[in-house]
């Protein structure tokens, strides 16, 4: 064969990759992180933000040798994130051989459909986001990833629900004083789940379930027969177990419509999709009365180590304070990042890296490590309830439930 | 036992009951006349709400008017330009979509109907969203008559009464429906153009033969029918003040049931198949079943259906009136 084409193509690459804004060097190795989030309609404002962290992830820590980008899936369809739809993602990310790693999903069902899907295939997947224990956890979580036992490729950066809907439980019996609580579900994975456990752990306190009682799919736009049955129970405080789009947002609204809006009114981290200006976010479809007195949890550390330097370089890229799942996505690609740095671009190698338990990871939220599920060590919630001024969701404090309970309040 | 709850959720089914009962009548009336599903029925409902949410924002409403007659004023232009509307786009929707297909087999135009449902479905997400919109609300929606019943006594039995409230919105809502309905039926059965309808529903070739107008009729068919659909749309955006894209197809898949159940083809039927859905459902929720309540409905459909194939009062339009 001829030098010349070779030399031809050598002088075209080093053009290249010298006028491409990237840092890259000559002769990088062109890697994709895939990122499979809810990116149109109703539940745009969780993707969106936890995508822009992964994009300012890369940007900001970058690795010699590769030039790393997005491969972007949508898991909504219509609007509304569809386990279908993840699935048939986590696939097209498989079947892209540059991808070496996988962040996503946003939803606990959506994992239900994916996890069995990376699982076999041997792709790391990273939740920002996924708080539903069964999805690692017991029997549930083992039979996921059946198809190979002992390598798990699903972790997650997000805390689960059992905790989540421990702190929910503590938001309404200490910060809002409530001794009796109405629970209702959306029926699905994450909405039941969570709201069971708020339950559960609300008794533990000492508070009183009046009724508990859920919706499913083809119901969530009318509460009113149910709210009517709630209100006879007189209950101090109404949690929500699911997220804005199955009904969250309307269940407040009509609780106002129906005189039940001096009730406070508390949910997880599925009604934290952004202030009352973004379209069809909860603090959008509850209206002003419906807003007062709620609370919501995130299953994520708020406070994090550089939490002034974070949120100033996401405004200063994106011109928009960091959504609740911006950081969690970030410290995703962080985890990734660094692997591909140790290991190199070999999706075993990183698979077995980011999920081998000793491995701790420097990240923006703090050290991050899994444990022998994938799920991660640390067990923090963050507290927010509604504020007037901002028309927006405002932290108060967060909770360290390791070990006892720490809890920070903000500054 | 609390009858100020029962009450209370009585007339929460209602409620509910009166626009089930309207979006069913629009599938009886087509199914009576040209023995189609026209499973488009439920997004034109969904239209309905848009349109309206349309109007509004074009005449610049807000929030609620609070002087009653510019309230009045402007209710009666939502209902009359919105029924207008829809109306002509049902008649739109037969012309031609349904009308090429009236002599094929019964598939081409049920998966026709179909598709004209997706077609809907998705103008409404390109041209507004593919989330939920907030509809401007024109009667306060928190304001309402509330009423202490009173409290007795039967030997031991004790029946209390926590006040009920009776919002205007649902007062308004199920007085129009209920009018509404009283109205269809005095068209069917006492005029010209009701005779009409009902001879081309008995025979279609014998009504032609007789010197009716059976494009004319059928077109008028689904004009009322798409009109009281519109109007359960601005009673959706009245009542909860938000709309989706996607509303119709609930709401059209519990009319539908609804028409079956009353008898599919017959008016009184459907109305009386929308109020029973709604009453099953919310007595669901009452029980603290709402997870069930879908379930409730559709075994007592199949029931009904496994004695009375025809549903509960089993005729066809023609028959009845």
């Amino acid at each position: 064969m001829k030098p010349r084409p070779l030399a031809i193509f050598a002088i075209v690459a080093l053009v290249a990759s010298a006028c491409s804004s990237s840092s890259g060097t000559a002769g990088a190795k062109d890697v994709k992180i895939g990122v499979d989030l809810p990116l149109s309609g109703g539940e745009l404002p969780n993707g969106d933000p936890t995508i822009k962290g992964v994009q300012l992830a890369i940007e900001q820590n970058p690795v010699a040798g590769y030039t790393v980008t997005i491969n972007k899936q949508d898991d909504a369809v219509n609007g509304v994130h569809n386990p279908n739809q993840g699935a048939t993602n986590v696939q097209t990310l498989i079947g892209d051989s540059s991808v070496f790693a996988v962040v996503g999903p946003f939803n606990s069902n959506v994992a239900q459909a994916e996890i069995p899907k990376s699982n076999s295939a041997g792709l790391i997947q990273c939740s920002p986001a996924n708080t539903n224990p069964g999805l690692t956890k017991g029997t549930t979580g083992a039979d996921l990833r059946k198809a190979n036992p002992t390598k798990i490729a699903y972790v997650r950066v997000a805390t689960t629900d059992d905790i989540q809907g421990q702190a929910g439980a503590d938001i309404a019996y200490t910060v809002a004083g409530a001794k009796s609580a109405y629970v209702v579900d959306d029926t699905e994975t994450y909405g039941k789940g969570l709201a069971d456990v708020f339950a559960t752990e609300f008794a533990k306190l000492g508070g009183t379930v009046v009724g508990h009682d859920g919706v499913g799919a083809n119901q969530q736009s009318d509460f009113t027969a149910l709210l009517t049955a709630a209100k006879a129970k007189n209950p101090a405080y109404v949690y929500f177990g699911g997220v804005t789009a199955t009904g969250g947002g309307l269940l407040r609204k009509q609780m106002v419509d129906g005189g039940m809006g001096s009730i406070p009114f508390g949910g997880g981290d599925g009604i934290s999709d952004g202030s009352a200006a973004t379209a069809s976010s909860f603090l959008n479809v509850a209206g002003p009365q419906g807003d007062v007195n709620s609370y919501m949890t995130v299953a994520a550390i708020h406070d994090i180590p550089n939490a002034a330097k974070f949120s100033a370089d996401y405004k200063a890229k994106y011109g928009t304070e960091p959504g609740a799942y911006s950081a969690s996505g970030y410290a995703c690609a962080q985890i990734y990042l660094q692997a591909l740095a140790k290991v190199g671009n070999d999706r075993e190698a990183i698979r077995a890296y980011v999920t081998t338990t000793a491995n701790v990871f420097p990240t923006v939220l703090g050290n991050v490590s899994f444990d022998a599920n994938g799920d991660t060590t640390q067990h923090i919630i963050s507290y927010y309830k509604f504020d007037p001024t901002t028309k927006d969701w405002k932290y108060f404090q967060q909770k360290d439930f390791t070990s006892g309970v720490t809890t920070t309040a903000a500054p | 036992m609390d009858a100020g709850i029962l009450t209370q959720q009585a007339f929460n089914a209602l409620t509910i009951g009166a626009m089930y009962a309207l979006i069913a009548l629009g599938y009886t009336m087509v199914y009576g006349i040209i023995e189609l599903i026209n499973f488009a029925h439920g997004d034109v409902f969904m239209v309905g709400s848009f349109v309206t949410l349309w109007l509004l924002s074009t005449l610049g409403v807000n929030g609620a008017i609070n002087d009653p007659p510019r309230l009045a004023i402007m209710l009666i232009v939502m209902f009359t330009f919105t029924m207008t509307v829809m109306g002509l786009v049902g008649v739109l929707i037969e012309r031609f979509a349904y009308r090429p297909l009236r002599n094929a087999p019964r598939l081409a135009p049920l998966i026709t109907a179909i598709g004209v449902s997706f077609i809907l479905q998705n103008i409404i997400q390109v041209t507004f969203s593919n989330s939920p919109v907030n509809v401007p609300r024109v009667i306060e929606a928190q304001a309402g008559a509330t009423v202490q019943l009173p409290q007795f006594a039967v030997a031991d039995f004790q029946v209390t009464a926590s006040p009920v409230t009776f919002s205007y919105t649902h007062i308004f809502i199920i007085v129009l429906a209920v009018s509404m309905m009283v109205a269809l039926h005095l068209f069917v059965g006492r005029t010209r153009l009701g005779r009409a309808m009902r001879s081309t529903a008995i025979d279609r070739e014998a009504a032609q033969l007789m010197g009716v107008d059976i494009n004319t009729t059928i077109a008028l068919t689904f004009f009322i029918g798409s009109a009281l659909a519109g109007a359960a749309g601005v009673a959706w955006a009245l009542n909860y003040g938000t709309t989706k894209f996607d509303i119709g197809f609930q709401a059209g898949l519990k009319s539908f049931t609804a028409a079956v159940l009353g008898g599919i083809g017959n008016t009184t039927g459907a109305a009386l198949g929308g109020f029973l859905i709604a009453f099953i459902e919310v007595f669901s929720s009452q029980l603290g079943y709402s997870r069930w309540s879908e379930a409730i409905v559709f075994s007592i459909l199949i029931l009904v259906l496994v004695f009375r194939p025809t549903g509960i009062l089993g005729q066809r339009l023609a028959e009845r009136a």
